[in-house]
């Protein structure tokens, strides 16, 4: 066969491949009006496999499940639609991926929803898609205020929790506990400079003061330095607004630095029941940080809790809650409407009062989505008050929703 | 990078197979392969999701730029996210704040990145080695470290987010990932031919002498640290290329383009496909990106233990990578490869006629 002939072949080939293809398929088309393909699926979108698993991953998409056979024993045969499904997709915390997966979510498995996304930069990488598709999503385990300000847009509702949320509790609560003298340590990078800035506008607010801002790099091992010298001060408290395995060192070197002793309180920007879990109570000893939710608040927590425990054999994280909260709220919404197209979900769901295992007083904003709930300060109990497995904490004080915030007049965003 | 030998293999049967006498070459399996590797690409978003589709074509242009600098000269740089993920961001400012269509952005950021090349290039050709890795890698941290901070310009930890992917006005393009790939692939391509063409010029053959014998290159009067260097540099502009459109592709840039992680992932990419294969690249990017979606979606927890494995075995039965063993292969066959292979570590410039 001559050169040419074969050249002649690949292109005829890759015509007709081309051609063919255009004939049959296509990019995926837009979702449509009704129940898209008759049915509803919900999708959690998180870390499956990483530092997150344990906060969120797999035991979040049993929550889901858990909320749609909820939705499903309470309505019965007069539910709007019979076909509800629960999908999920590890984003490995890598905003790319996230994207990817997002897209490929809303797209091709038809997803009307999806939910939870810890991880700030996959999380606003996730709200550009869902503006992008008008598509919903409720994020659940990311921090960031961008997704109620800046980044805002209408289809996003931000359901847990935020770092002015985390600053303000914690801020706020413990100064008016009376420790009233505050140092800071922060990472020296965009979330420890937020909380901050938060923390110290929180503890200003509420009569305390704020001596030294210290800046430590990230990520750090070494913090005895940085605690020498904010004990130095003698302050009341010092506020730490490091996070997972940096925080972990920070708490290890102020129980060996004897600071307790001093009286000098620790207070966590940010800190989980899972790392408490995984490092045990002692490491934590009388730590304070801010909490969404405490499975063992009260009989309603617990009850769920239970119910959980059987589902996963361990106990809910605040995240687990919120993805059953969030789930359910979007069942019931599309119950009362009918239908899944999302612009009559989020006029549903705009301005609504809910009250539900999650959210307390709760209250979705229609300026910004952001959804608004009963917060409290927490305290990590001493090994000797631990009666059972995952009773870590004891809650100091409830933040009212309207307090626990930051205010819907601060807010940046507009929905463009 | 073990013995020099079995670099100089994979070369020789990589070349062969690629097509040897001039880039539309004058060997009919050249033509075959060619043509075969563009109705594979342009095929490709029909049967991968097309955003998918679009990763593995950037993957697969920023093993191949990594080839170049591995395979060809013999300098791992450990340190290539900052020139992909530079780009990435001088891309996505370019998108946002001036409204550069898609394909001029992606080249001002491969321009930012052979900029950026030129002084750390300069700099760390004077190592070889794990000393270039490491020197590499130690630039590539700086500008993580000052894209972390530049919160004002870069978005810190939250990343530049809504990048608009500007192409003319043509919506079907701007809108949907399916028609982007289509407008995307021509850039990506000719990256990869440029990539050859440097290969398979006088250069690209001197370069092969300063990777085998730097000190005999040095003695027939070739300045080896300058062959280095725009080899380096040249290597940084597909990757900043590369990356550029991968930024744009996603509408967004985060940390992780400028992360270590990503210099690892692009190694990996690269030693899986076959080092020194240019070509391989591609082969590496489809494992392993087609990998990641299936694994993120399966509910295994385990991502990082499965690409490893693939890693391991990889590098312990097939030493030449995916694209090396199986042109090794097909080489045997037909007694080719053999012959290309001596004249090439015999530095003979004439191509085998087959």
């Amino acid at each position: 066969m001559s050169t040419k002939r074969i050249v002649a072949t690949a292109v005829v080939t890759a015509g007709v491949l081309a051609l063919s293809a255009c004939g049959n398929a296509g990019p995926g088309g837009a979702g449509s009006d009704e129940f898209t393909d008759g049915k509803l699926v919900l999708a959690v979108l998180n870390d499956q496999s990483g530092v997150y698993k344990d906060l969120s991953g797999p035991n979040s998409v049993k929550a889901v499940e858990m909320a749609v056979a909820d939705f499903q024993e309470r309505h019965g045969d007069d539910a709007v639609v019979e076909d509800v499904e629960v999908t999920f997709a590890d984003h490995q915390n890598k905003p790319d991926v996230a994207n990817t997966k997002a897209q490929e979510l809303y797209d091709r498995e038809s997803a009307d929803i999806i939910l939870d996304v810890p991880t700030s930069s996959a999380a606003l990488a996730v709200a550009t898609q869902a503006a992008e598709k008008e598509k919903l999503y409720f994020n659940i385990g990311a921090a960031t205020t961008e997704l109620t300000n800046a980044q805002c847009n209408k289809y996003t509702f931000h359901w847990a929790y935020d770092t002015y949320q985390l600053a303000n509790a914690t801020g706020t609560a413990v100064t008016e506990g009376g420790a009233t003298d505050w140092q800071i340590i922060y990472p020296d990078y965009a979330f420890g400079q937020d909380m901050d800035k938060s923390f110290t506008a929180a503890i200003e607010a509420a009569g305390g003061t704020v001596g030294d801002h210290i800046a430590t790099p990230f990520p750090n091992d070494n913090f005895s330095t940085f605690l020498t010298r904010a004990a130095s001060a003698e302050p009341d408290v010092i506020g730490t607004m490091q996070a997972g395995g940096d925080l972990i060192n920070l708490v290890k070197q102020y129980n060996e630095g004897g600071y307790v002793d001093q009286g000098i309180e620790l207070a966590v920007g940010l800190m989980f029941i899972t790392d408490i879990h995984s490092l045990g109570v002692e490491a934590f000893n009388g730590v304070n940080f801010a909490e969404a939710w405490y499975w063992n608040f009260d009989d309603e927590n617990r009850a769920w809790a239970d119910r959980f425990m059987e589902e996963t054999g361990t106990r809910p994280s605040f995240a687990h809650a919120a993805n059953y909260s969030a789930a359910t709220q979007y069942l019931e919404a599309v119950q009362a409407e009918g239908t899944d197209d999302a612009d009559t979900i989020v006029g549903h769901l705009e301005g609504k009062e809910i009250d539900d295992v999650f959210l307390k007083n709760g209250k979705i904003r229609a300026e910004d989505h952001r959804v608004i709930h009963d917060v409290y300060l927490a305290r990590v109990k001493t090994a000797d008050e631990v009666t059972e497995e995952w009773d870590y904490e004891e809650i100091l004080a409830t933040i009212p929703a309207e307090e626990a915030f930051k205010p819907v007049e601060d807010s940046t965003c507009s929905f463009g | 990078m073990s013995s020099p030998t079995s670099t100089s293999d994979a070369t020789g049967t990589g070349a062969a197979l690629a097509g040897t006498g001039g880039f539309l070459g004058r060997s009919r399996r050249g033509w075959l392969l060619v043509g075969l590797g563009l109705v594979l690409a342009l095929a490709l978003p029909w049967f991968v999701y097309p955003p998918v589709a679009m990763d593995i074509a950037c993957w697969a242009l920023f093993a191949v730029a990594l080839d170049l600098l591995l395979g060809y000269a013999g300098l791992l740089s450990f340190g290539h996210a900052a020139f992909w993920g530079g780009s990435a961001y001088v891309a996505g400012l370019a998108a946002i704040e001036w409204g550069l269509p898609f394909p001029l952005a992606a080249l001002l950021g491969a321009v930012f990145a052979m900029a950026l090349a030129w002084p750390v290039g300069v700099l760390s050709v004077r190592r070889s080695g794990i000393y270039f890795a490491m020197v590499t890698l130690a630039f590539a941290q700086m500008l993580f470290f000052v894209v972390n901070q530049w919160r004002g310009l870069t978005g810190g930890e939250n990343g530049l987010q809504g990048v608009p992917a500007h192409f003319f006005g043509v919506e079907a393009v701007e809108d949907q990932a399916f028609y982007f790939y289509y407008a995307a692939l021509p850039i990506i391509v000719a990256g990869m031919w440029f990539a050859w063409r440097v290969v398979h010029s006088p250069f690209g053959r001197v370069l092969v002498a300063t990777r085998d014998n730097p000190a005999r290159a040095r003695a027939l009067g070739y300045d080896v640290e300058r062959y280095r260097v725009l080899v380096f540099v040249l290597s940084a502009g597909l990757a900043g290329l590369a990356g550029g459109i991968f930024a744009i592709s996603h509408g967004f840039v985060s940390l992780q383009e400028v992360a270590w992680q990503t210099s690892g992932k692009v190694v990996l990419i690269t030693v899986l496909g076959g080092i020194g294969t240019l070509w391989g690249g591609i082969a590496g990017a489809v494992v392993i990106v087609l990998l990641e979606d299936f694994l993120a979606s399966s509910g295994f927890d385990g991502i990082g233990i499965i690409t490893g494995a693939v890693f391991i075995v990889v590098v312990l039965l097939f030493r030449r990578g995916v694209w090396g063993t199986l042109s090794d292969l097909l080489g045997r066959r037909t007694g080719r490869s053999h012959a290309v292979e001596r004249s090439i570590s015999a530095g003979d410039g004439e191509e085998p006629t087959a």
